[in-house]
């Protein structure tokens, strides 16, 4: 163990890599003997702090997560978690504002505090263990062992959170178990009529205030829904290759993978994309996916987002869309031989041994 | 298959006999001159679609969704106006930034199939000292086994790429100081279309010369003090005149002096020759240098050539930085955070553009003037004192 600790704190912006790793970086921190201070929870305040530091281009969640890392220096955070996370398998890169969000909080933000700012890139041979050791260091900690047990520790959480949200338990409701070391199953929920997949990176999904609440107006709306995190690694990657693409962004696992796999096991009545208005990578998958979706007859609708985005026509196009299920879903029950004939290939995907459950986006 | 081995298979399509194959590549600057000498000299059929202009543009538009960049819907529209003209193999060049292009190339190769069109595509990547692959797909669409028709395809080529820019860079200097608009011009045009015509490898290695001497027979004023502006940014706009509406003219008639930093001939001879060989500082290097301050990793396309630039620039007497970018293009939405600090930090004045569909022309030159002016100004202050 090492004696002196140069930092007692570690601030870690509720945006971007967050909503991935959380729980690795929750168990690893503390394992290492560090405080962890998140920025408060996204608001309205938040993405106007975030806006007046980056140009008028940058999407929505650079923004928010700008807005955050000022939220962590004026509670007084002096070192920040700001991860570059270029790529995540060989050519397999991310977004180059992903990539650049050290570059961009260095030149945004005219404020003193320490960036602790790793490289994963797997294109480079930069492993995750290698991001570990470059944290841990940065942080003045250099004992291997030390570390070695931070990164278990790390991935015991991660395991734990991602097993609960697989089984159904909801994102916030797995984080807080994990981070208090319990283990939850879900309940057997009553059937709903309706279900969907939703496509979406985690930080625009699961950040309530830029999604604006979408799972849970959905499920309000009596419509259960799917998201990335019910999906392992494998069978979104299985998934993939089943409808013929190729893994090109790091996320892709989040968005054409968990998509395809729903696609394919045919589990849901639609697919919802939800995109930060002007996201190039997003403009890709979604468009791939919509075109598989025409092939089969499976209905996708895209909302975009941004800071302007209203309540009331974000529901509206909602509703309008969940009731054009509805009415779909009802006129296929009465004709069951319809259903028949637009029966697709069964696929195997989903027949996968869970042998191992890594974060998406990171391992 | 793996991931890996599977993306390079999908690399080289194979589906037409070499003796039937109709080449074409997509527009970008004067690219077609080498790299048309380069194919006929393999015994290539090429097909050269028409210069990307308005109606390119639409049929891009048109046949793309909205989300995507500006390049990709003209080298789509280039695809198509080829195909049209009874291309049947196409080539695409991926660059090193490795952005949003390697999944375009498969983006397009699906919007052509849904439309009817038969065709195979031949992916060249463009990363550090790829002379062997690329030797391998020109192999590939070709089929000649001639070493001579190699070597002479090859040396016609490099040449003429380096005549291009030896014209071009001498362009940029004597346009805003010529005593008769239009003498640079029609010069840099004559040298173009000559360069076009030659065809023997001796006539090739001469033009470079024949170039720098010609200009120099063009009047102009030497004493004149013209400020120094750089041109930045995306690869892709900077080096198409019909994307970012013909800048370089516009600022040499407004009396500036452009320096492009990415000319073609440079970049295809650090990316082609093999390391060994290659023993001056790359751009990439040198950006990496110039940018160390604000940046300390690469994070696609071409954002630390544009951070690194500023730096360079500003460090060795450079009146003023224009960037240009495509709307939405995501490594210079990132140079775009950065430069406001660089600019005040190395006092340089930086000026970012976006180009889209709709960037209106006037509204253009009147930003491109007020820069101009704010950067003369400065100039003029820092003469008198
Ligand atoms: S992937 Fe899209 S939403 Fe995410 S940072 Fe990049 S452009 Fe923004
Ligand atoms: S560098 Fe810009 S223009 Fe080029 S592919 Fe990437 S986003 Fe598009």
């Amino acid at each position: 163990m090492t004696m002196y600790k140069k930092y007692k704190q570690i601030g870690i912006p509720r945006a971007i890599s967050y909503y991935n790793n959380y729980p690795f970086y929750y168990g690893f921190f503390t394992s290492l003997g560090l405080e962890v201070v998140l920025s408060d929870k996204t608001t309205t305040k938040t993405i106007n702090e975030g806006t007046k530091y980056v140009v008028s281009d940058t999407c929505l969640p650079i923004k928010v997560y700008t807005g955050h890392v000022v939220n962590l220096i004026n509670k007084g955070c002096d070192a920040i978690f700001v991860p570059s996370i270029q790529s995540t398998g060989y050519k397999i890169n991310n977004c180059s504002k992903i990539r650049g969000l050290p570059e961009i909080i260095r030149n945004v933000i005219d404020k003193p505090f320490t960036m602790i700012e790793p490289t994963l890139d797997k294109t480079e041979n930069i492993s995750f263990k290698d991001f570990c050791f470059q944290t841990a260091n940065a942080l003045g900690i250099t004992d291997s062992d030390e570390i070695e047990k931070a990164i278990s520790d790390g991935w015991k959480v991660y395991n734990a959170f991602f097993e609960m949200t697989k089984s159904g338990v909801s994102y916030t409701e797995a984080l807080e178990n994990a981070i208090q070391g319990k283990f939850v199953r879900k309940t057997v929920g009553i059937v709903k009529p309706l279900s969907v997949a939703i496509m979406a990176h985690g930080y625009n999904l699961f950040d309530d205030r830029i999604s604006l609440n979408l799972i849970k107006k959905l499920e309000k709306m009596d419509v259960r829904v799917y998201t990335s995190l019910n999906v392992t690694r494998e069978d979104s990657l299985a998934a993939i290759d089943q409808i013929g693409e190729i893994q090109y962004w790091a996320n892709e696992l989040e968005l054409t993978g968990t998509a395809a796999y729903y696609l394919l096991n045919k589990k849901v009545d639609g697919i919802i994309a939800l995109s930060a208005f002007g996201c190039g990578p997003d403009s890709l998958m979604v468009d791939e996916i919509s075109y598989h979706c025409k092939e089969v007859g499976m209905p996708l609708i895209h909302l975009t987002i941004d800071e302007h985005t209203g309540e009331a026509g974000f529901v509206t196009r909602i509703e309008a869309f969940v009731d054009m299920l509805m009415r779909k879903k009802r006129s296929v029950l009465a004709k069951p031989s319809a259903q028949k004939q637009k029966t697709v290939k069964v696929s195997n995907v989903g027949k996968f041994e869970e042998t191992k459950v890594l974060a998406s986006s990171v391992k | 298959m793996n991931t890996a081995e599977k993306l390079e298979k999908s690399k080289m399509e194979n589906t037409i006999p070499t003796k039937d194959r109709i080449i074409a590549w997509p527009r970008m600057g004067r690219i077609d001159i080498p790299l048309k000498a380069l194919l006929l000299s393999l015994g290539a059929k090429i097909v050269i679609p028409p210069a990307n202009s308005n109606e390119a543009l639409e049929i891009g538009v048109r046949n793309s969704i909205e989300g995507i960049c500006l390049p990709y819907k003209l080298n789509l529209a280039n695809y198509i106006m080829a195909l049209e003209k009874g291309a049947n193999t196409l080539m695409m060049f991926q660059a090193p930034g490795s952005c949003r292009l390697g999944n375009y190339t498969k983006m397009a190769q699906k919007t052509l199939k849904s439309m009817g069109y038969k065709f195979d595509m031949v992916i060249f990547d463009m990363y550090k000292s790829k002379m062997k692959q690329t030797l391998q797909a020109f192999w590939h669409v070709t089929h000649c086994i001639n070493p001579w028709r190699y070597y002479k395809g090859f040396s016609l080529g490099f040449n003429k790429f380096f005549a291009i820019d030896t014209a071009e860079r001498l362009l940029f200097y004597t346009r805003p100081r010529e005593l008769h608009r239009g003498d640079a011009e029609r010069c840099y045009e004559k040298w173009l279309k000559i360069t076009d015509e030659t065809n023997s490898v001796i006539g090739a290695k001469r033009l470079k010369k024949q170039i720098i001497n010609d200009f120099k027979k063009i009047p102009i004023d030497k004493n004149k003090k013209v400020p120094i502006i750089y041109l930045i940014g995306e690869f892709f706009v900077l080096l198409d005149p019909y994307t970012n509406q013909n800048i370089e003219k516009e600022l040499g008639e407004m009396g500036v002096e452009v320096q492009r930093q990415i000319m073609f001939g440079d970049w295809l001879e650090h990316v082609l020759k093999p390391s060994l060989f290659y023993h001056k500082e790359s751009h990439r290097e040198r950006s990496v240098r110039y940018a160390e301050k604000y940046m300390k990793r690469a994070i696609g396309g071409e954002c630390i050539e544009t951070i690194g630039d500023t730096v360079y620039a500003a460090r060795h007497g450079v009146d003023g930085i224009i960037h240009i970018s495509p709307f939405s293009c995501m490594p210079e939405i990132v140079a775009q955070n950065i430069l406001p600090k660089v600019s005040k930090e190395e006092d340089i004045p930086v000026m970012s553009l976006v180009l889209d569909e709709q960037t209106g022309k006037a509204g253009y030159i009147t930003r491109i003037e007020a820069f101009v002016d704010l950067v003369k100004r400065k100039q003029q202050k820092r003469n008198n004192n």
